[in-house]
C-alpha cells in the first residue's frame, strides 16, 4: 500500500493485536526444492532447448510411425536406393527418374513415386536397356555418364526437373524401406535404451551403493572390491562379451537390456557410496537412529533422498553415454538383429553405400547426434541447477 | 614405495583371476560346442577335436589348463581359423593398433592440453567460447558418426585424403582425428577447469605479488598443480581410445587388434573373443597401474597407502 499523508491517520499508531502482527510471516512464495530446480534451469537458453530435443524425439518415437503411411520392414524392391531429393527428367506430360541402378520410375508432378517400368531387353554391347512404357519404348542408354534416357521418338530427354521425394521424405534403403520409419523405430530403440539405463541405475546402482556406504566396515570392503574388480576392464567390453553369449531373441533388444542391466551400475554405486558416507556421519541421521528408525527405513528416507541432486546429475550423464554403447554395439553387428532398425545399424548400412547413396548416412547421424545433444544439454542444465557451486565446470 | 607397490600389484593379480575366469564360464556357457555346423560330424572326428582342444574335460580342469597357458603367454587356438592362434591375431594386429593409438594419445595430448590452457587463461573470452563448443560436439557425437562424416567429407568428397590403409603418414590423420576426437574434448574440457580452480588459489596470488610475469606464474605455479586431475584421466583415456579402436579400425580398414575383435565377434570366434578380451584386460590394468605410479611420482602430497 502507498503511504502518503491521506492515509497515514491517527490510528495507524495504535498499537497491534497479536493477531494482527506480520512481522514473522514471510513475504516471499515459498517454494519447494522442484520449483527452485526449474526455476534456475529454465535460465538456461540450452537446457530449454534440449528440453526441445528431447520431447521432439519422443514425439518422434511414440506417434511418428503411424503417420509415415509405410512400415518399417516394409520392403518395396521396385523402389530401392531413392534419394530424398530427385532429379527427374520431364518428357512431355510424363516425368520419369532414373535410379542409382539405371531404372527408370514413374513420378507424378509432385514428386510421388508411382511404378517402376517393365524391362523388356538389354543389349549388353550397346549399353543399352530398354523399358515398357505403356506400350511404348523407352530407351537407357548407359554408355555415358551420367546415364541418357531416350524417349520413344529416339530423341535424347534433355530436361529434368528437381523434385523432392513425397512418398519416401528421406528415401529409401538399399531393400526399397522408408528411412523416415525406420529412424522413428531407431528412437524407439534408443529411448527404450535410455529408460532401462536410467532404471537400471536408479534401482540396482542406488541399492548397491547405498547399502555399501551405510552398512560400512567388511560388508563395504567386499562390496567394492566387486565394484573395483568389474570396472578394471571397459563396460562396452563386458557388454560386448554378454550380447556375444546371450542366445539372441526375435530382435535382440533383450540382450541389450540383460548386458546393460547387469554391469551399467557400477558408476551409480560409486557415486552414492561416497554421498552416503558423508551423510550417515550428519546429526539427522544420528537422531533417527536413537528414535529408532529401523535401517532400511533410515537408508531410504533420510539418507538417499538427500543424496538425490548428486544421484539426478549421474543419471543424466549415464543416459547419454548408455544411447551411445547401444548405437556403438549395433554398428559393429552386436545389436538389434534385421530387420528390426536401430540408429547404429543405419549408420552401418549407410557406410556400405556411402560413395553413390550418401543421403542414408545423414538422418541416422544427424538423429544420433540430435539426441546426445539433448540429453548432454538437459544434464547440463540439471547439474547447474541442482547444484549452483559446479557451474560452468 | 615397495609395499604400495607390492599392494597394488597384488590387487592387480587377483582381479584378473577374477575377470578371466568370469570370462572363462561366460563363454563356456554358450548353447552349443564350437564344433556345431550344419553338417553334422562324424562321432569319431568330434571326439578326437574335442580332445584335440581339451574340450573333453571337466570345466575346472579347462580352466587350469587355459590359465596355466596364460601364464605361458599362450592364449589358446582359434576355434574358425584352424592353425591360427590367439596369439597369431595379436603378433600381426597389435602393432597397428599401438601406432595408431600411440600416435592419437599424443595428438590428443598435444591438442587438448594448449586448447584447455587457451581457454582457462581467456575465461569468458571467444577462445574460451570455441573451445567449449569444440568440446562439446567432441563428447557428444559418437567417434563412429564422426569417423563416417569425415570419411564422406574428406575422401569422398573433397578427395584430399585416402579411405582406407595406413601407407603413408596421411593415412593416420582422418582415424587419428576420429579415434582421438572424444579424449581430445574432455582432456580439453578438464584441463580448463581444473587450471582454472588453480588460478584462484592463494598460492598464485603469492606468486603474482612476487612480481612474477604472467607465464612464469601459469608455467611454474599454476600448471604443475593443475595437470595432476588430467594425469588421473590418462587411464581410462587409453580405455576409451581401445574400445574406440573397434569401429575406427572397421570404419577404415586398418588391420589391427580391433578390427580382429569385431571380426571374431562376427563370427563367433569363442576363444578368439576370450583371447582378445584377457589380453586388453592385462594391458589396461598394466596401463592403469603405470598411470597411478606416475601420479604418485609427480605429486608429492599423494600418499601410498
Amino acid at each position: 500500500m502507498p503511504m502518503d499523508d491521506a492515509t497515514l491517520t491517527p490510528d495507524c499508531w495504535a498499537p497491534l493485536k497479536d493477531s494482527q502482527r506480520q512481522s514473522e510471516t514471510l513475504g516471499a512464495v515459498h517454494r519447494t526444492f522442484a520449483k527452485d530446480v526449474w526455476f534456475r534451469f529454465r535460465k538456461k537458453p540450452a537446457a530449454l532447448i534440449g528440453l526441445g530435443i528431447l520431447t521432439l524425439v519422443l514425439l518422434f518415437a511414440l506417434v511418428g510411425p503411424y503417420f509415415t503411411g509405410h512400415d518399417f520392414d516394409d520392403q518395396e524392391l521396385a523402389f530401392v536406393n531413392i534419394p530424398p531429393r530427385m532429379d527427374v527428367f520431364v518428357m512431355g506430360e510424363d516425368y520419369v527418374y532414373l535410379s542409382k541402378s539405371y531404372k527408370p520410375i514413374l513420378v507424378s508432378p509432385q514428386g510421388h513415386l508411382l511404378r517402376s517400368l517393365p524391362r523388356i531387353a538389354e543389349d549388353l554391347s550397346k549399353k543399352q536397356t530398354t523399358y515398357d512404357f505403356d506400350g511404348q519404348v523407352l530407351t537407357v542408354d548407359f554408355s555415358a555418364r551420367p546415364p541418357r534416357l531416350i524417349d520413344p521418338q529416339g530423341e535424347r530427354v534433355r530436361y529434368y526437373v528437381t523434385l523432392w521425394n513425397r512418398s519416401y521424405i528421406l528415401g529409401t534403403d538399399n531393400l526399397g524401406r522408408d528411412l523416415l520409419t525406420r529412424l522413428m523405430m531407431g528412437a524407439r530403440i534408443s529411448l527404450l535404451v535410455a529408460f532401462i539405463a536410467a532404471l537400471v541405475n536408479l534401482v540396482i546402482g542406488i541399492l548397491y551403493g547405498g547399502i555399501s556406504g551405510y552398512l560400512g566396515g567388511n560388508a563395504d570392503l567386499v562390496m567394492m572390491r566387486i565394484v573395483d574388480v568389474i570396472s578394471t576392464i571397459p563396460l562396452t567390453l563386458y557388454v560386448i562379451l554378454i550380447m556375444v553369449v546371450l542366445p539372441i531373441g526375435n530382435s535382440g533388444i533383450a540382450s541389450i537390456v540383460i548386458a546393460l542391466g547387469s554391469v551399467y551400475w557400477v558408476n551409480m554405486a560409486r557415486v552414492v557410496r561416497g554421498q552416503i558416507l558423508s551423510l550417515k556421519e550428519q546429526d539427522f541421521v544420528h537422531a533417527a537412529v536413537i528414535m529408532g528408525t529401523s535401517n532400511w527405513r533410515i537408508l531410504t528416507r533420510h539418507l538417499i533422498p538427500n543424496a538425490m541432486g548428486p544421484i539426478i546429475v549421474t543419471v543424466t550423464m549415464l543416459i547419454p553415454s548408455a544411447i551411445f554403447i547401444e548405437a556403438f554395439m549395433s554398428f559393429i553387428g552386436l545389436g538389434v538383429s534385421p530387420p528390426m532398425a536401430s540408429w547404429g545399424t543405419m549408420c552401418n548400412d549407410a557406410l556400405e553405400a556411402l560413395r553413390t547413396n550418401p543421403y542414408q548416412l545423414f538422418a541416422p547421424a544427424l538423429a544420433i547426434c540430435a539426441t546426445m545433444f539433448g540429453f548432454n544439454f538437459v544434464g547440463d542444465g540439471l547439474r547447474d541447477a541442482l547444484d549452483p557451486k559446479l557451474k560452468g565446470r | 614405495m615397495a609395499r604400495y607397490i607390492l599392494k597394488r600389484v597384488g590387487m592387480m593379480l587377483i582381479s584378473l583371476l577374477l575377470i578371466v575366469t568370469m570370462v572363462f564360464f561366460l563363454m563356456h556357457a554358450i548353447p552349443g560346442g564350437p564344433f556345431t555346423a550344419q553338417r553334422e560330424l562324424p562321432p569319431e572326428v568330434e571326439a578326437a577335436l574335442m580332445a584335440k582342444y581339451n574340450l573333453d574335460e571337466s570345466l575346472p580342469t579347462q580352466l587350469g589348463h587355459y590359465l596355466l597357458g596364460l601364464l605361458q603367454g599362450d592364449l589358446g587356438p582359434s576355434f574358425k581359423y584352424p592353425g591360427m592362434s590367439v596369439n597369431d591375431f595379436i603378433r600381426e594386429g597389435f602393432p597397428v593398433s599401438a601406432k595408431l593409438g600411440g600416435i592419437t594419445i599424443l595428438f590428443v595430448l598435444l591438442a587438448a592440453l594448449p586448447l584447455g590452457i587457451v581457454a582457462a587463461l581467456k575465461n569468458g573470452k571467444w577462445q574460451d567460447g570455441m573451445t567449449m563448443l569444440l568440446a562439446t560436439i567432441g563428447v557428444t557425437i559418437p567417434s563412429f558418426v564422426i569417423a563416417t562424416i569425415l570419411l564422406y567429407l574428406f575422401s569422398h568428397k573433397l578427395g584430399w585424403l585416402p579411405a582406407y590403409g595406413l601407407d603413408s603418414l596421411v593415412g593416420y590423420i582422418l582415424p587419428v582425428v576420429a579415434l582421438g576426437g572424444y579424449s581430445l574434448s574432455f582432456l580439453a574440457r578438464l584441463m580448463r577447469s581444473s587450471l582454472l580452480e588453480v588460478m584462484g588459489q592463494d598460492y598464485i596470488r603469492t606468486a603474482r605479488s612476487k612480481g612474477l610475469s604472467q607465464t612464469k606464474v601459469v608455467i611454474r605455479h599454476a600448471l604443475r598443480n593443475a595437470l595432476i586431475p588430467v594425469i588421473t584421466i590418462l587411464g581410462p583415456t587409453v580405455a576409451a581410445l581401445l574400445t574406440g579402436s573397434f569401429v575406427i579400425e572397421k570404419i577404415f580398414a586398418l588391420p589391427g587388434m580391433g578390427k580382429h575383435f569385431v571380426t571374431s565377434i562376427t563370427n563367433r570366434d569363442y576363444t578368439t573373443i576370450l583371447g582378445i578380451t584377457v589380453f586388453y584386460a592385462v594391458f589396461l590394468v598394466v596401463m592403469t597401474f603405470v598411470v597411478d605410479l606416475f601420479y604418485v611420482l609427480i605429486d608429492p602430497r599423494i600418499k601410498y597407502e
